[in-house]
């Protein structure tokens, strides 16, 4: 590269020959880097204006409110507290008194509970032909307690009739039976057959826990599901 | 460059204040979070998972299930969660403290599982989840949920048919040729196995404690003595 | 040290030419490490797309490719996840924040071999993170799916590109420290920090139950909002200046907008848990935060669309300017958005909906990548010191792109508002009391043309991402003029060297 020593201009210093011929640069490539580089803008740079004073009136509203949120919405910074409308004065005077539920509370109870059996039950409590039977209008529902209870405690197994039609399927049992799945409480049973008496146009006494509790405790003994026959005793 | 260290300091500390107040607040607290005993259960609660569930766990983990299914149920009044079944109770965090992995979830692409074992149970439960998972549209016509049968194995029967053999399960169309069997493999069994182990106990007392109350309006109250007698 | 080409210079020229002479040698510097980041990303983008389609395409048709165990649904989503945050997007990360931070602190990359590296492995490390989850082993914790064995590889590689950003702003020769770059300071400090935190936290030492919950939502959001969002920042706080000549409105602004970021971002990321089995006052300040966001990202709006009046015609023109904007406007939308998300009975609706997805799409892409692709159209000439084989290119990826994800997030948004009204609020019932839910399955039937329409939008975005990456590699491949050139423009500019 000793043809480019002689490119630069005399009074250009030693050294510098050397860098320009480790830059490997000749004249056009200066050149070309130049162009890309020469269009360019200057390097950003920041102005001074200074900032709007409704900003920080805003920034203030903001940490205001914000201020106010979080404090309303603390739930006492107790790691135990999960609603944000919890209140500790409230609670404790709510607890104090007895636990009484309503009848709408206990239909509505119920109604959540029977999501589990629509599955097939059905929604409208019209059951699958020949397999689940319907709950609407259902002599088994609206008729005898006993019945329904054992029905719903130990499950239910082989043919039965319901309105003059047949179904076969295998119910489950929801009680809190030995070998029990479901292991539903008392309260439970009670709500979800409160609630079988009280839809699809169906009207019969609500049933109290008390009641399962003591039918539970008759049939203690008991481990497999009923079938029709077995049920007769009870069906008055 | 005299800026520089300041700036440092304050991205520094900008981080620290929300690690220190988010996570390690917590992660002290939570160190009181202790299984409570029920009397009448004979328990503590929660529970852990039985082995083949845990084991169910990871093949939950290892699918992806989490991207689309949700294991947190909201509490009453916010979201339907428990008007859907979901759960009686919101999800509290002591329900979680013995999982290993937490997979609470972003998405409901599908219906939220934390209380999926409550929902399906038992044998009846077990064959719901092998359809599901061989073919969602067996239990759920139109669900976007994909198939998975690569947990089942499709292979000849050798000898005696296998007991883990599940085509009876499965309606008509998906018999494999006479000679054929469909068998759950180990996978599967286990992560059917979770889906049923998934339940939360009852509400625990200190959380009990908790719950909002929303102040009783006096013109609300129906009374009815005898009947708020009999619903006890 | 000072630069051999500007050594090179007839001592008579003037001081800008020195300076230009200088930026110069500093984009030669950083041409191999730069080089070697972008075209990493652009090869995860494509391999990110391509797993976002199919992801997409199987959310509305479940059967296809339903048997092929290694592209279920919950390994195809997080392939896309995981190839376009840790593949396309830190890379792209990467060569942005050392070109940049070469030039702001006007120091050259030395020991570029090390950087080489170090892109090398974190390559090697997101390769093997992805078959990781291809074969199982993904940890199914969200935006922290590498198994164990493959994040190691990741944090050799990031200690050596956050080593050298830091020692090129310390031995640079920039007297003040401009805007640019505390963002970039920032997001390379804070991102190690998260990431090993999440690690220790949830993999090696998991934490008590829930608290599980919060540590992986710290950490998520805050990838995004301390990794991806400075750094999207400190591009628009370079470019939009630099191609527009005009200095930044106020740095007071800018000053409190890195600030009040800085504060409240990182607290943010609770919001994700809004109902969920997390004690209630954490969640109070995940919302409270998630609302004072609104402060820097309207200061920080102000100060771009304050820089930006005026001169706003040279969007007709300049490729880079045009992804920049695109970007900085839909960082406010996306960010305001976010803030009302985290309205209590707004999360209510939209938690857990598709609505989610489109709002992390509109941060990540609408706002993120597109202003990487503004920086790449600006950067790649610059380093490889030749112009864009084609205009028309790069017009196909901006519209493309653009419209794609217009209508991702729109339909979407729709989409995910409807699932979240009729999933999580109880419809009137006939007595007047609150009715039944409406049925899980009804609601998912009515999502399915929603879901199409964001497979639509993939396709459009896909065949911008095309566009993209054949330009990209022509450019790689032609020959370098002898001679002048001219920048490749949208159209042509009244005044050439006012444009770019």
């Amino acid at each position: 590269m000793s043809s480019d020593k002689s490119k630069l201009p005399p009074h250009v210093p030693a050294e510098q020959h050397q860098r320009a011929e480790q830059a490997g640069a000749n004249d056009e490539s200066i050149q070309k880097v130049h162009a890309i580089l020469l269009r360019e803008k200057s390097e950003p740079s920041e102005g001074f204006t200074p900032m709007p004073l409704f900003l920080l009136g805003f920034i203030s509203a903001m940490i205001f409110v914000c201020s106010v949120y979080v404090v309303h919405y603390r739930g006492d910074f107790d790691p135990l507290v999960y609603d944000e409308r919890f209140d500790a004065a409230a609670a404790k005077a709510a607890a104090s008194g007895p636990k009484v539920l309503t009848p709408e509370q206990i239909l509505a109870s119920g109604k959540r509970l029977y999501q589990t059996c629509a599955a097939c039950h059905q929604a409208t409590g019209l059951g699958v032909a020949g397999v689940y039977p319907p709950l609407a209008a259902s002599e088994w529902v609206t008729g005898s307690e006993e019945r329904l209870i054992r029905v719903l405690l130990h499950g239910l197994n082989g043919p039965i009739q319901v309105k003059g039609n047949t179904y076969n399927g295998a119910m489950p049992a929801f009680g809190k039976i030995p070998g029990g799945g479901y292991n539903w409480s008392d309260e439970k049973i009670a709500h979800v057959l409160s609630y079988i008496r009280h839809d699809w146009g169906n009207n019969a006494e609500f049933i109290t826990k008390d009641k399962v509790t003591e039918v539970l405790k008759a049939e203690a003994a008991r481990a497999k599901p009923w079938t029709q026959d077995e049920l007769a005793p009870f069906a008055q | 460059m005299n800026r520089a260290p300041l700036i440092f300091l304050g991205i520094f500390f900008a981080l620290a204040f929300s690690w220190t107040g988010i996570i390690l607040t917590n992660h002290l607290s939570y160190a009181k979070l202790q299984p409570v005993f029920d009397e009448t259960e004979g328990k503590a609660f929660p529970q852990k998972l039985p082995g083949n569930a845990e084991r169910g766990k990871e093949v939950y983990r290892d699918l992806g299930c989490v991207y689309c299914h949700s294991q947190q149920v909201r509490q009453p009044g916010y979201g339907t969660d428990i008007d859907r079944g979901w759960g009686e109770r919101g999800s509290v965090a002591r329900d979680y403290i013995h999982e290993k992995r937490v997979y609470l979830g972003t998405m409901r692409t599908g219906p939220d599982l934390r209380n999926v074992g409550a929902r399906f149970v038992g044998d009846a439960g077990r064959d719901w989840h092998l359809q599901h998972l061989y073919d969602p549209q067996i239990t759920s016509k139109g669900s976007i949920m994909p198939p998975f049968r690569f947990l089942f194995e499709p292979r000849v029967i050798v000898g005696e048919p296998s007991p883990r053999a599940v085509q009876t399960k499965l309606p008509a169309q998906y018999q494999p040729p006479a000679g054929h069997e469909i068998v759950l493999t180990q996978r599967g069994e286990d992560l059917i196995s979770y889906l049923l182990a998934l339940k939360d106990p009852a509400l625990y007392p200190e959380e009990a404690a908790r719950v909002y109350v929303p102040k009783a309006d006096p013109a609300e109250k129906k009374t009815e003595p005898a009947q708020a007698e009999a619903a006890k | 040290m000072a630069s051999s080409l500007t050594a090179s210079l007839n001592p008579a020229s003037s001081p800008d030419l020195a300076k230009r002479a200088e930026l110069s040698a500093i984009d030669a510097s950083t041409r191999a490490p730069a080089l070697y980041f972008f075209g990493s990303s652009v090869l995860w983008l494509l391999v990110g797309t391509l797993f976002a389609l199919i992801a997409s395409y199987k959310l509305h048709t479940p059967e296809f490719l339903g048997d092929v165990e290694w592209l279920t649904f919950g390994r195809a989503r997080t392939l896309h996840l995981n190839a376009v945050i840790y593949g396309w997007a830190s890379n792209a990360s990467f060569a942005v924040a050392l070109w940049l931070m070469a030039r702001l602190a006007r120091a050259e990359l030395r020991h570029v071999g090390l950087l080489f590296i170090a892109a090398a492995f974190w390559n090697l490390g997101v390769t093997v993170g992805m078959v990781g989850i291809a074969i199982g082993d993904s940890t199914s914790i969200e935006w922290l799916e590498f198994p164990t064995y493959a994040t190691p590889i990741l944090f050799v590689a990031y200690a050596l590109v956050g080593a050298w950003a830091m020692i090129t702003f310390r031995f640079g020769r920039a007297k003040h420290i401009y805007v640019s770059q505390w963002y970039l300071l920032a997001a390379l400090f804070w991102f190690p920090w998260l990431y090993s935190v999440a690690q220790i936290m949830l993999l090696f030492e998991p934490t008590r139950g829930t608290v599980q919950g919060l540590v992986n939502w710290w950490f998520a959001h805050n990838v995004l909002g301390l990794w991806f969002t400075p750094i999207g920042l400190a591009a628009i706080y370079y470019f939009l200046p630099k191609v527009l000549g005009k200095p930044i409105h106020s740095y007071y602004l800018s000053v409190l907008g890195f600030w009040s970021l800085a504060i409240f971002y990182n607290w943010a990321g609770v919001h994700h848990l809004i109902g969920g089995p997390v004690p209630v006052w954490v969640q109070t300040a995940g919302i409270a935060a998630s609302f004072m966001m609104v402060v820097p990202v309207i200061v920080t709006g102000l100060n771009q669309h304050l820089t930006l009046v005026g001169a706003a015609a040279a969007l007709k023109y300049s490729p880079t300017l045009r992804f920049i904007v695109f970007g900085g406007v839909n960082y406010t939308l996306t960010s305001i958005a976010g803030s009302l998300m985290a309205m209590r009975s707004w999360a209510e609706i939209t938690h857990f909906t598709h609505y989610t997805v489109a709002h992390a799409h509109h941060g990540m892409y609408a706002f993120f990548t597109m202003v990487m692709f503004g920086s790449v159209y600006y950067i790649l000439p610059r380093i490889l010191l030749k112009e864009w084989p084609s205009a028309k290119l790069i017009s196909l990826h901006f519209w493309a792109t653009a419209g794609g994800i217009t209508l991702y997030v729109v339909g979407l948004s729709i989409g995910g508002i409807a699932q979240g009204l009729a999933m999580n609020t109880l419809p009137a019932g006939a007595d007047g009391q609150p009715g039944a839910p409406v049925a899980f399955m009804e609601v998912v039937a009515d999502m399915i043309k929603y879901l199409e329409i964001r497979t639509i939008a993939g396709v459009i975005i896909s065949i911008g991402h095309i566009a993209f990456a054949v330009n990209f590699t022509w450019m790689l491949v032609q020959p370098r003029k002898t001679g002048a050139t001219e920048p490749t423009l949208f159209r042509n500019a009244p005044d050439l060297e006012a444009a770019r």
